[in-house]
């Protein structure tokens, strides 16, 4: 939220924020349709209760919590809803609370399927799939990790195992046949 | 059965009292109704009018506005007498609506009334297919031309008069039954009402004051509970259950048990005697498990009747066979452990259900804890809480330790309002008896801290959004909009920690309260779905009994002569439910002031030449109207009693033999209606008349 400084007429200097005014051009209408698309129940049986958001495990760490998100998901207000929503673990407990049947969680999955078409990706989520064309797991292999493991008593990962090239040969071929590389925009990093 | 002899003469032999000689073509008229812009906006009604002028048969066809107002009724009139028509085709709304208004008008223009046809252009054409203009245009030209190939097959009918027997039956003794047997009686009709507990008064006697007003529940209701004890007109059979229904409107025969009591009514002077030596004690169910009772108990001290009732399952003599204390203290020798059940069997003109709601019990796996957590508890609970003559004289404790709770909180819409366990409906009461508890025990206790976790405040009655606000203002009653997410109980001190959103606020809330009130919703009761099978009543998706029309006929049901009144068809406030028994006591007085009542003609008929007597429609006939008789000319036969068919058409319909004809619905007049709509749609194909196999 933008702070803009302001001088009244008589010296009273305040900060004030930035004047905002949500007008139509910022709504779309069909965006609740677009939704639904990409598997999420329809937004519009929300009645804002707010179970959702007492449940969600996250919800205290965040700004736009699980009710405001599908508050805006039914405006179609996406300059909101296309930033927050990937911190959700989709541990579906809004799902098992909601009294409406909305699946709040299948809404956060559609709106990453939406955020990912319009080019909104967190560099995380490249670093992630990077991993996992390269080393066949997201987290990529750190000699920290083993010497943690070794102290807890827990043997490798396999990554020296023979079959695991073959493994990770597979999961980069699917990765291309589905063109998820090109939609996540890391075909650079996993060209071999 | 004695039904009252079927007018046969009449009726299944309709060419008797046919208008017209058999050579002599029918002439037809069609009348297009727009509904406004219902039709119209849809369908083109100038060129469906067209189309219908050059059908065989029809010799004038119009078009109206609104063929169901008086200038609509007039053009048919006016037809009738100067084109001479003799069979009318009314292409409008459903028959259900408006049937009944244009068999008047054609009668009075001197046409047998069931010489009518109605085309449903209206649900069954321009609301469905509201996107497709040309299409409806064409399926309506369609209908109207079926409907003209039936109506000239249309045959007169006389319809029948059956007696009313001027006594009704009202099923439930809650607030709305009493009061709708009440003003039955006060009209002069004899009245039987049948309540399953040992008591009338139903739910609102458990009550302890009524929204918005603050008046106590039992001292208004207990006067009307022994008015009606002492209304020579009402014979009140508690402590009983309907167990079947035979009949129709005018003469239900009703089969009622009166279960035992082990205590003559007759002897019983509601002394008290025997309860003061019944060594067993129980938890009463009427204050739900906070207060206790003996074996031998009544339910609460105004019961009505006041006779008390021996609890099989816990008293001692049943058990052991020995105790009997309570037959030696009593001096009236009312006692008699040895009584049977008893059947009595009534006969009744009129039915009306009261049977009432079930409060939601909160599930065992859900959020709230109900189970586990002394400290939460429903709103029924709170009200026997509240109540003077409750368990606790009417002193707000918490259930843990008994202390008088500091902070209470309510949580609202648990049971309504939510798809997950398929009571999408808003129960109605629960804004308001929460709002009206949060007075009380801020009268009771003036420190109290009141939190209200909502969703929607529903404050829409007369005087109700007056109440919101006072408890606002005047008690400062905290309203958090958010339902809550969890609920955690502190093991020490047993307080309740109440996790939620404050919407409002935009922030997670997390606070202590001494007592959790869930304002809990209501249900169709167990006994309303026995009685809704016994009377074959439907019910609407949210499971209480469906009223015949949501806005014109609120308290009829599909069944001619049964009323329904109160929670029984959904959740409503004791206003509501007295006015609804109002309603419904007096649309039943209707046809017993009467007497008589007209039945429909439109009932099945056997022909016994055709009658193997195989009995199929006597198994099928969900009303039980069949019977096999000795036939005229010998064998048995099948024979339909006309007063108990409904006409639904389900015998003529399997008859192996077509021996069985619905009337208005015979198969000369349906295929009839099938051949115009196929043939037209051959030959609109280019090929050539079908021959439509009809067989």
């Amino acid at each position: 939220m933008g702070e803009v400084e302001k001088t009244f007429i008589g010296g009273l200097h305040e900060k004030l924020i930035e004047e905002k005014v949500i007008d139509e051009s910022q709504l779309d209408p069909d965006f609740p349709k677009l939704i639904r698309k990409y598997g999420g129940k329809d937004v519009m049986t929300c009645l804002q209760c707010g179970n959702c958001t007492g449940v969600c495990p996250i919800s205290l760490k965040i700004d736009y919590k699980t009710r405001n998100i599908i508050k805006c998901c039914q405006f179609g207000l996406k300059k909101y809803t296309l930033g927050t929503r990937w911190v959700c673990a989709t541990c579906y407990r809004c799902y098992e609370h909601c009294p409406a049947d909305l699946n709040p969680a299948e809404v956060m999955i559609a709106l990453r399927h939406i955020a990912v078409r319009e080019g909104i990706i967190p560099p995380f989520i490249k670093t992630a799939v990077t991993n996992l064309v390269k080393y066949g797991q997201s987290v990529k292999p750190d000699p920290e990790i083993d010497k943690i493991r070794k102290e807890l008593g827990l043997g490798n990962i396999g990554v020296e195992h023979p079959e695991f090239g073959k493994v990770i040969r597979e999961i980069g071929v699917l990765i291309r046949a589905t063109k998820y590389d090109k939609l996540i925009g890391i075909q650079e990093e996993v060209k071999t | 059965m004695t039904a009252p002899a079927p007018q046969e003469k009449d009726t299944s032999s309709p060419k008797s009292k046919g208008e017209l000689p058999s050579t002599a073509r029918p002439r037809i008229g069609v009348f297009v109704c727009h509904c406004g812009s219902n039709i119209a906006g849809v369908v083109n009604c100038g060129e469906v009018r067209t189309a219908a002028e050059k059908f065989g048969d029809v010799v004038v066809a119009k078009e109206n506005k609104y063929t169901c107002s008086d200038v609509g009724q007039e053009e048919i009139i006016k037809a009738i007498k100067e084109h001479k028509i003799d069979r009318v085709v009314v292409a409008a709304c459903s028959p259900r609506l408006h049937e009944p208004t244009f068999r008047k008008c054609i009668q009075q223009a001197g046409l047998n009334p069931y010489l009518l046809h109605m085309v449903n252009i209206r649900e069954q054409c321009s609301w469905v297919h509201s996107h497709e203009k040309g299409k409806a245009t064409e399926k309506a030209t369609s209908l109207i031309r079926m409907g003209v190939a039936k109506a000239a097959k249309l045959e007169a009918l006389e319809a029948r008069e059956v007696p009313v027997e001027p006594t009704s039956l009202v099923i439930g003794g809650g607030v709305a039954g009493i009061q709708a047997a009440l003003d039955l009686a006060n009209m002069g009709f004899k009245v039987y009402m049948v309540e399953s507990q040992p008591s009338i008064g139903g739910k609102m006697a458990q009550l302890d004051k009524t929204f918005p007003t603050g008046d106590c529940a039992i001292c208004i209701l207990a006067p009307k509970m022994v008015e009606l004890s002492r209304n020579t007109n009402i014979t009140l059979l508690s402590y009983s259950e309907v167990e079947e229904v035979k009949g129709y409107i005018g003469s239900y025969e009703v089969k009622v048990r009166r279960k035992t009591r082990f205590v003559h009514e007759d002897k019983c002077v509601g002394c008290g005697l025997c309860a003061e030596v019944c060594p067993i004690k129980v938890d009463n169910e009427f204050d739900l498990g906070f207060g206790q009772r003996r074996a031998i108990y009544v339910p609460f001290p105004q019961a009505v009747p006041l006779k008390y009732t021996i609890d099989k399952e816990h008293c001692t003599y049943f058990k052991t066979g020995k105790c009997l204390l309570c037959v030696k203290a009593c001096s009236n020798d009312a006692i008699d452990h040895k009584m049977e059940d008893e059947i009595v069997n009534i006969k009744v003109g009129t039915i009306i259900v009261a049977t009432g709601y079930d409060a939601y019990v909160p599930m065992k796996k859900g959020v709230y804890r109900y189970w586990e957590y002394d400290n939460v508890i429903t709103a029924l609970e709170l009200e026997r809480l509240l109540n003077a003559s409750g368990p606790t004289g009417g002193h707000l404790i918490r259930p843990s330790d008994g202390q008088v709770p500091k902070k209470v909180a309510f949580i609202q819409c648990v049971g309504s309002r939510n798809k997950k366990i398929g009571n999408n409906y808003c129960s109605r009461v629960c804004c308001m008896y929460a709002i009206k508890n949060a007075q009380i025990i801020k009268e009771h206790e003036p420190d109290t801290e009141i939190a209200i976790y909502y969703n929607d405040i529903r404050a829409f009655g007369k005087g109700f959004e007056e109440l919101y606000h006072r408890i606002r203002e005047e008690y400062q009653v905290e309203f958090i909009r958010g339902r809550p997410a969890k609920l955690s109980q502190n093991p020490q001190t047993k307080a309740i920690k109440i996790r939620a959103e404050e919407t409002l606020l935009n922030a997670i809330t997390e606070r202590e309260f001494d007592l959790v009130v869930l304002s809990t919703g209501l249900l169709p009761s167990e006994g309303s779905k026995r009685i809704g099978k016994i009377l074959s009543l439907t019910t609407s998706p949210d499971g209480f009994f469906a009223e015949a029309h949501p806005k014109l006929r609120p308290v009829d049901t599909a069944m001619d002569g049964i009323f329904i009144a109160g929670c029984a068809q959904g959740p409503k406030d004791i206003p509501d439910s007295i006015a609804q028994a109002k309603a419904a006591a007096s649309s039943a007085a209707a046809p017993m002031f009467a007497r008589k009542v007209t039945v429909e003609p439109l009932t099945a008929f056997v022909n016994e030449d055709l009658c193997t007597g195989c009995a199929l429609c006597m198994e099928l006939c969900p009303y039980g109207a069949p019977e096999m008789v000795q036939g005229s000319k010998g064998g048995t036969k099948a024979h339909v009693i006309e007063a108990l068919c409904h006409g639904c058409g389900t015998c003529a319909a399997s008859c192996p033999q077509k021996a069985i004809i619905t009337r208005q619905f015979t198969d000369e007049q349906i295929y009839s209606e099938l051949q115009a709509a196929l043939v037209h749609g051959k030959s609109a194909s280019g090929k050539k008349r079908a021959e439509v196999e009809v067989s």
